[in-house]
């Protein structure tokens, strides 16, 4: 089985990554360091392309901004400028945006916890579970 | 026409008082108050919290911070759940056991004030204490205790022993000793702690004679 099928996503804030997690791993197999790696390398390479894009359009959904290989990078920009990223091999448009529609649900209700403070790592286990299942639910 | 109205008014009155008394007064007292956005308040209390958690280290301190908030709010609260009351029930006389108050706490004040009901359970033998069961909680709206894990990567900051919703406990201190009451009050159990029910437990300390403080003391 080839990485194609790993999707990964990631919040990236104003200055660092706050949350990362891989989807559809195939249970048992470990995805060789150097992919995982490239992996990260073309998600937060996209970051200037998202600024780029940001500016072309008015909704929070910016759909494909990078393609590389047979990769691309879908983004979603909150209203606080934060970037929710997926990378992706070709995924129908809708599944992604509803997918990143019901994380920023997620991270609404989180942002309002007075413990999490804006632009800080998210280490909540709560919050990785429900993105995890909103993954399963629409991207896979 | 004003008789009518008065008359209607009576009618109202005794059919309210004449259904089972405190949850039904709770219900038509919250009809009548002025209602907050509950976000606005959850995340209020919230800023308030994370706030004190900055400002003090021991989650002991800040427990009492929360509690002495509290008994500043309790001691106003009560004056305007008496005058409501009053105006809307022409409330029986005062509350003859513990057990009176305490039902008037839980089904007429918390719900007046906060659009919650509460269960009064385990009335001590002696009826000089009591529980109270709060099931649903608007100040924890959208809170989540940071794990212990996760506050060893920030700085040390031991919350397992805070009380959240302490005010709470301020509130019905402060209220009760404007009616010469004292009591300790504390959170027994606590659902953002991992419980499954938010428990307050009350005890009478003693009753306090009618008075108005030492500075008026006559010579």
């Amino acid at each position: 089985m080839t990485s194609q099928q790993v999707l990964l996503f990631g919040i990236v804030g104003k200055n660092e990554p706050l949350y990362e997690a891989e989807f559809n791993k195939l249970p048992g197999s470990t995805t060789v360091d150097s992919i995982t790696r490239q992996n990260y390398f073309v998600l937060h390479s996209a970051l200037d392309l998202v600024e780029k894009a940001a500016w072309a359009t008015n909704n929070m959904y910016l759909k494909v901004v990078d393609k590389v290989n047979q990769q691309q990078v879908s983004t979603f920009l909150t209203a606080g400028n934060i970037k929710f990223m997926l990378l992706h091999s070709g995924r129908s448009e809708d599944s992604i945006r509803n997918f990143f529609i019901d994380v920023y649900e997620v991270y609404v209700k989180l942002a309002m916890n007075p413990f999490y403070q804006y632009d800080k790592p998210i280490t909540s286990k709560a919050f990785d579970t429900k993105v995890r299942a909103a993954a399963r639910r629409y991207l896979s | 026409h004003r008789f009518l109205q008065n008359q209607q008014e009576i009618k109202n009155k005794i059919e309210i008082m004449s259904k089972h008394g405190a949850t039904q007064s709770g219900n038509a007292l919250w009809a009548k108050m002025p209602k907050a956005n509950a976000e606005l308040f959850a995340l209020t209390y919230g800023a308030l919290v994370a706030e004190l958690i900055r400002d003090y280290d021991d989650p002991v301190k800040i427990n009492e911070q929360l509690d002495r908030i509290g008994h500043s709010i309790g001691v106003r609260c009560v004056d305007e759940f008496l005058a409501k009351a009053d105006a809307l029930l022409s409330l029986s006389p005062s509350c003859a056991t513990l057990r009176e108050t305490a039902e008037v706490i839980a089904k007429i004040g918390f719900k007046m004030f906060l659009g919650v009901t509460a269960d009064v359970v385990n009335v001590s033998a002696d009826g000089k204490a009591f529980s109270l069961y709060l099931y649903e909680n608007p100040l924890t709206t959208f809170v989540e205790l940071p794990s212990s894990d996760e506050c060893e990567a920030a700085n040390s900051c031991d919350l397992s022993h805070l009380q959240y919703s302490s005010v709470y406990c301020g509130i019905i201190r402060g209220a009760l000793e404007q009616v010469n009451m004292r009591v300790e009050c504390r959170f027994v159990r606590d659902v953002l702690q991992g419980d499954e029910v938010n428990e307050i437990r009350v005890e009478l300390k003693e009753i306090l004679s009618d008075g108005a403080g030492d500075d008026y003391k006559e010579e």
